[in-house]
């Protein structure tokens, strides 16, 4: 059981940083990118050749992909979104879709659709009070976390609270000076850095290929959904939670139901909460 | 009696001539085609079905609805099930697409409380759900393996033929209902809800009625093309109905214009011309039709149509300068965030 779930936490633990790069683009840009999960996934996919043509050190590498991650989310925000997100919302969720394809066929036409694996320097185990951790969970688990933090205190930072203020009000921080095209930029290429650490992790997990986003885009918004959109906190405990009972779903239901019973947490948890959850109470109503 | 301008007459009339000369031609096409391109246009016919579906619960309603591609696979496989087991295809797409508006209805009812992005995550979240449902259930949908489905023909048409017929005639009459519900009581108190929900409230009409009403007529209309869809296909797979599906749904109604009915024709059109010309591409083909996207939206940010509507509506303002306008005031749709 106590294994289930620390599997669970770790799977969760990409799941949540995906939410919280929604979440972080939803609430200073307003935008619902459904291209997160691709924007890791060409960084992620920099990592594993890095490492494996490359033979570059894991930490480098990933530096690399951080790099990686932020400058596409510059680049997307810059050529992209800017240009159409004053004309209509559904302008600007059509080009998120459009540069879903867009990078998802740029992975696939490099490197196919064979699974590859990014191997992670932290191997072996440790027991706590009779459960067997893996160095590999547990790193998921802390990375997760503190990127849950720093975002936190980020928020309390004068970048964000610039970007917080945006979120509320779009005219009157900008009378009072703030740049929005700067809120914006660092938004995204925030958020393009934590999607490229969810994609890694969720490759560790299990495999990295052009599929890897798919699964993780849907996953990322339901687990913001849970979270309740708006909280750093929420979103991350949404992630996590979601991880968690796809896990048990899949040890003590079936294997295939893991997915079914995530989605259908999702559509129970809206029906009675049609806010979604917040925090703590998440943990209880799951 | 109402006194009717000379332009106004001049233009239900001109109307009235292309809506003959459009059923004429589709009456006579499949003479002129062959058995390519007569699918190609089934399969725009069955998409403008779903997609009207959304124009409307998105449209109409202003309810970002992404359940129909579950709609859709229900229509198929509920369809081709009964249909194996001696139920005629008419009764068995009837029987399901009633099942999937009363299904519609379960799901609107608790979903008419949510907003926004909520909507369309639950909506999602449902849709992906009748996916995993077509995948496990074995016993009925063969599992990931798949279902063969009998061909319908009606007469001596051939099946191609009778998809074509059965498809266009289905499209007929959907769009002649609902352009007509459009301008009756149904229609504008969807779009009052849509536009001002409080107000709706304190005039006596329950906002959850008539969005749960939406709901109920959108999925009935996608599963009506789900079995037609079944047909073209002549061997379904849950992976037919996956979140691309959805994906594909949402352009079709983005580039033809959300609330019109004229939009979900278009819009299947173009999806399905641009899928088959991109098809020579090959490898390519995924992400030419991203490039193609991202440069429409950049450079037409409301869609390819906006470029047509404005187009003739310029050209009808030079032709009737003096008419009275009775067009109908365009009211804007946002996905409420």
């Amino acid at each position: 059981m106590a294994q289930v779930v620390i599997s669970g936490l770790q799977v969760g633990s990409a799941y949540a940083l995906m939410a919280l790069a929604l979440v972080l683009v939803l609430k200073a840009t307003d935008v619902p990118n459904f291209a997160m999960a691709e924007m890791g996934l060409l960084p992620a996919f920099t990592v594993w050749l890095l490492i494996s043509h490359y033979h570059v050190n894991y930490v480098l590498a990933v530096l690399a992909g951080l790099v990686a991650g932020a400058l596409l989310g510059v680049i997307v925000e810059r050529f992209f979104i800017r240009p159409v997100i004053r004309h209509s919302h559904f302008a600007v969720v059509f080009m998120t879709i459009g540069l879903f394809f867009a990078l998802n066929s740029i992975v696939a036409l490099f490197w196919g659709s064979s699974p590859r694996t990014i191997d992670s320097p932290f191997s072996g185990t440790f027991t706590v009070s009779g459960t067997v951790v893996s160095y590999q969970a547990a790193a998921a688990i802390v990375v997760g976390f503190v990127i849950m933090v720093g975002l936190h205190l980020f928020f309390r930072s004068r970048a964000g609270i610039q970007m917080r203020a945006i979120a509320e009000d779009r005219v009157t921080p900008r009378l009072l000076g703030v740049r929005l095209p700067r809120v914006f930029r660092i938004a995204w290429a925030l958020a393009g850095a934590i999607a490229a650490i969810a994609v890694v992790l969720a490759a560790q997990g299990s495999v990295l290929n052009d599929q890897t986003g798919q699964t993780l885009i849907l996953t990322g918004f339901v687990a913001a959904t849970l979270g309740g959109f708006s909280s750093i906190v929420g979103a991350f405990v949404g992630g996590l939670c979601l991880g968690v009972v796809e896990n048990l779903a899949g040890t003590y239901i079936s294997t295939s139901s893991a997915s079914a019973v995530s989605l259908l947490v999702v559509v129970v948890v809206l029906m009675f909460r049609p806010e979604g959850l917040f925090g703590q109470t998440g943990v209880r109503e799951i | 009696m109402k006194q009717r301008s000379p332009q106004v007459v001049a233009r239900r009339l001109a109307s009235l001539v292309a809506i003959v000369a459009v059923l004429v031609v589709a009456v006579v096409i499949p003479n002129y085609l062959n058995g390519y391109s007569l699918y190609i246009l089934t399969e725009v016919a069955i998409y403008a079905i779903a997609c009207l579906g959304l124009t409307v619960v998105i449209g109409w309603s202003g309810q970002v609805a992404l359940a129909q591609a579950g709609f859709f696979g229900l229509g198929a496989y509920g369809t081709a099930y009964l249909d194996s087991h001696g139920i005629s295809w008419f009764v068995a797409a009837l029987i399901t697409a009633i099942l999937a508006a009363v299904i519609g209805m379960l799901i609107g009812l608790p979903a008419a409380r949510l907003r926004g992005f909520y909507l369309a995550i639950a909506t999602l979240a449902f849709g992906d759900l009748m996916g995993q449902v077509f995948n496990e259930w074995t016993s009925v949908t063969g599992g990931p393996a798949g279902l063969p489905v009998d061909l319908v023909s009606i007469g001596s048409l051939g099946e191609t033929r009778s998809l074509w017929y059965m498809s266009a005639a289905f499209l007929a009459v959907s769009v002649a209902v609902l352009w007509h519900v459009s301008r009756t009581r149904w229609g504008r108190c969807l779009r009052a809800v849509r536009n001002i929900e409080i107000a709706t409230g304190s005039l006596g009409l329950s906002a959850t009625k008539y969005k749960v009403e939406a709901f109920a007529v959108s999925a009935f209309l996608g599963s009506i093309a789900g079995a037609l869809f079944g047909q073209a296909l002549t061997f379904i797979t849950p992976s037919s109905f996956s979140v691309t599906l959805v994906i594909e749904f949402l352009i079709v109604v983005l580039v033809g214009g959300v609330d019109r009915i004229a939009g979900a024709i278009v819009g299947a059109g173009f999806l399905v011309i641009i899928q088959e010309a991109l098809q020579s591409t090959g490898a390519y083909q995924r992400l030419v039709f991203g490039l193609s996207l991202l440069v429409i939206v950049r450079f037409l940010p409301s869609g390819v149509m906006s470029l047509v509507y404005s187009l003739g509506r310029q050209a009808l303002a030079v032709m009737a300068r003096p008419a009275a306008v009775d067009e109908e005031i365009e009211p804007t749709v946002k996905v409420a965030s």
